[in-house]
């Protein structure tokens, strides 16, 4: 398969957005700047580049908790979202939601929900709005092999396939449920895509670490779902490289085999496609980091200045005129 | 016209939604079939699929998927059939529906409807019967309503629907059948307004959704014996309307809360707490609480009936104020 540059060039951008900001959360946290809890996503970046490059302008977007940093992609700006992520009025929920409610309906980023699984089904209700619009948006969705047991994924795939919603059902198994492997909870091999014949849609298995394979069956499938048939699975299989949330020592699993996860870098695989395809030369890539870089430092310099919510302000929103 | 309130809830949905496209319904049996009490009767009829359609047997799913919808441009007026089945939903009704619109800020709107039938109705049994608004109440950002008339079913349920924050309604199973005259022209309750259905000076009835109609009785029973009895409908519990109670309050002095629901933390708990700090010195005796009995609603119609409060119930707890 023969891929631009711009297309290489954007999703490497989107991988390094992604990375690049975990690895500064990590940071910020460490130093005592973030008040809530960081569920560091770095290991995990591929599928959320690999489907983003696939979808349209106009799609809705429901991410997770992990990475946060994905919500880059939707167009939010890393000053909004650093923002609210430090706690500032300046942030995507002026700071009432925080680092697990990033939202920014403008962008096609709906909510997010704290109990897992429970936005599975909101999703759903964006597939609905499209297909009653008949805008030509689709809705992608995305939760973890944790998440794969929850009741309320049946019910919404269930949902989403007898009407024939319009959602990209997207799994990205990285095989821990906080402390518990996959192995102890989830009695199939692929939490999503072996579900997939229970309501008789489509599912493709990919490589999570592998940026382009993701794409490719992200394309796929988004112009099976765009195409009215209803909804489908992606699965992206890939691992969390660190522990559930920062201060996690991850002493449940085996270092070796962590060590050997985090040799397959999904950033560092695509740097080896365009080097070997003579695509992007190591500069053109150091250029592009250093405008992520350059972003995340002016993000994080915004919202360390910017103002805290006012107490007198708390009961603002509760209800719209 | 007369309708009955089921009827009145249908016209509801039929004017509105031929006022606006991007109002739908769905819930379980809903469509074609107008739903298990019969509300939603004619709309596919009118409106067709496109408009109206069966759900599977997935409340949490129902409830989720009309927060994405209403969140993304469309007004859905979902119905869950028994009110007991919102504890199925119940992380999507508090959290997502209570919370998102609060925590994303003032362009986010989420106009939508949960509508669902709640009280007892002769051997319906403990999970078929409950009133949930007190549950419901202790989240906030919600809206919550429950009429007991004709007209209010219609004219909140055309406002609900309006509305941009989520509203959960509550339909009394009762009161489907009741019939009334109701006016030809279309009109609109106000939510947040509480309404004074029986004017008196010595005790204050405050009556949720069916007890209003004891309080009723129970009125017109304490009026022959010399005590007259001011009732009010609060008709949405969520905004409350403090000032028509306040009013009423400083009038009788007295005060009795009538609801259906379990007695402990209900309703009551809440209104009488607030009464008595706000206005503690207006008060000549203890607000008294008149709900049902601290157990699952049994089965049994001798056992059910004792349960509920009851017109003598309301007019003995009257008279220990005097």
């Amino acid at each position: 398969m023969e891929y631009s540059k711009e297309l290489l060039r954007d999703l490497y951008e989107k991988l390094l957005q992604i990375r690049m900001s975990e690895e500064k959360l990590v940071e910020i946290y460490a130093l005592g700047k973030v008040p809530g809890h960081i569920h560091c996503g770095v290991g995990e970046e591929a599928p959320y580049a690999g489907t983003f490059a696939a979808a349209k302008e106009g799609d809705w977007f429901k991410v997770t908790h992990r990475p946060v940093s994905a919500t880059r992609l939707a167009g939010v700006s890393f000053r909004r979202i650093y923002a609210e992520i430090l706690g500032k009025e300046a942030g995507t929920s002026g700071a009432r939601g925080g680092v697990n409610h990033i939202c920014e309906l403008d962008k096609g980023l709906m909510g997010t929900a704290g109990s897992l699984g429970c936005d599975m089904a909101v999703s759903v209700g964006a597939g609905i709005s499209a297909q009653y619009l008949g805008d030509g948006r689709i809705v992608y969705t995305y939760y973890g092999d944790g998440t794969s047991s929850r009741g309320t994924l049946h019910e919404s795939l269930n949902l989403a396939a007898v009407w024939k919603l319009p959602v990209l059902f997207v799994c990205t198994d990285n095989q821990y449920a906080i402390s518990t492997h996959e192995s102890e909870t989830i009695p199939v091999e692929n939490p999503g895509a072996d579900r997939a014949s229970a309501y008789n849609i489509p599912a493709r298995v990919v490589d999570g670490t592998d940026v382009l394979a993701v794409y490719e069956a992200a394309k796929e499938l988004t112009d099976y779902v765009r195409e009215g048939n209803g909804p489908a699975i992606l699965e992206t299989k890939c691992y969390r490289w660190r522990g559930h949330f920062e201060g996690d020592q991850a002493k449940y699993r085996d270092e070796k085999v962590a060590q050997e996860m985090r040799e397959k870098c999904c950033v560092r695989n695509l740097e080896k496609y365009m080097l070997d395809h003579q695509i992007m030369a190591k500069e053109e890539m150091d250029d592009v980091e250093a405008g992520v870089e350059a972003e995340l430092l002016d993000a994080l310099e915004f919202a360390e200045a910017a103002p805290e919510p006012r107490v007198e302000d708390i009961f603002q929103n509760l209800y719209v005129e | 016209m007369r309708v009955t309130y089921a009827q009145a809830l249908g016209d509801a949905m039929k004017e509105e939604m031929r006022r606006d496209d991007k109002i739908i319904i769905y819930g379980e049996d809903v469509a074609q079939h107008g739903g298990i009490f019969g509300v939603t009767r004619g709309i596919y009829d009118e409106f067709g699929p496109g408009r109206i359609r069966n759900a599977p047997i997935s409340e949490t799913a129902i409830v989720g998927s009309a927060v994405g919808a209403a969140m993304t441009g469309l007004r859905p007026c979902v119905e869950l059939m028994y009110a007991d089945f919102m504890l199925v939903a119940f992380n999507e009704l508090f959290h997502c529906c209570g919370k998102w619109r609060y925590i994303h800020g003032p362009e986010y709107k989420l106009p939508l409807v949960v509508r669902c039938a709640m009280g007892y109705s002769f051997g319906a049994g403990p999970e078929h019967s409950n009133c949930f608004e007190s549950l419901f109440m202790h989240a906030p950002g919600l809206t919550i309503i429950s009429p007991s008339s004709v007209y209010d079913a219609k004219g909140l349920l055309k406002s609900a629907i309006r509305s941009d924050n989520p509203v959960l309604f509550f339909e009394h199973k009762q009161l489907y059948k009741v019939r009334a005259d109701i006016p030809n022209e279309e009109y609109t309750v106000p939510i947040g307004e509480a309404k004074v259905v029986r004017e008196g000076t010595d005790v204050t009835i405050i009556a949720v959704s069916l007890m209003v109609t004891r309080a009723l009785e129970a009125a017109e029973n304490l009026g022959k014996q010399g005590i007259s009895a001011e009732v009010i409908d609060p008709r949405t519990l969520v905004p409350f309307d403090w000032e028509t109670v306040r009013r009423s309050v400083r009038k009788t002095h007295r005060v009795v809360i009538v609801e259906e629901s379990n007695l402990r933390n209900g309703i009551g708990a809440e209104l009488a707490a607030v009464i008595q700090e706000e206005l503690f010195d207006e008060l000549d005796g203890p607000v008294k609480r008149v709900a049902a009995l601290d157990v699952p609603l049994p089965y049994n119609l001798t056992l059910e009936a004792y349960a509920i409060p009851s017109t003598e119930t309301v007019v003995n707890a009257v008279k220990t104020l005097f």
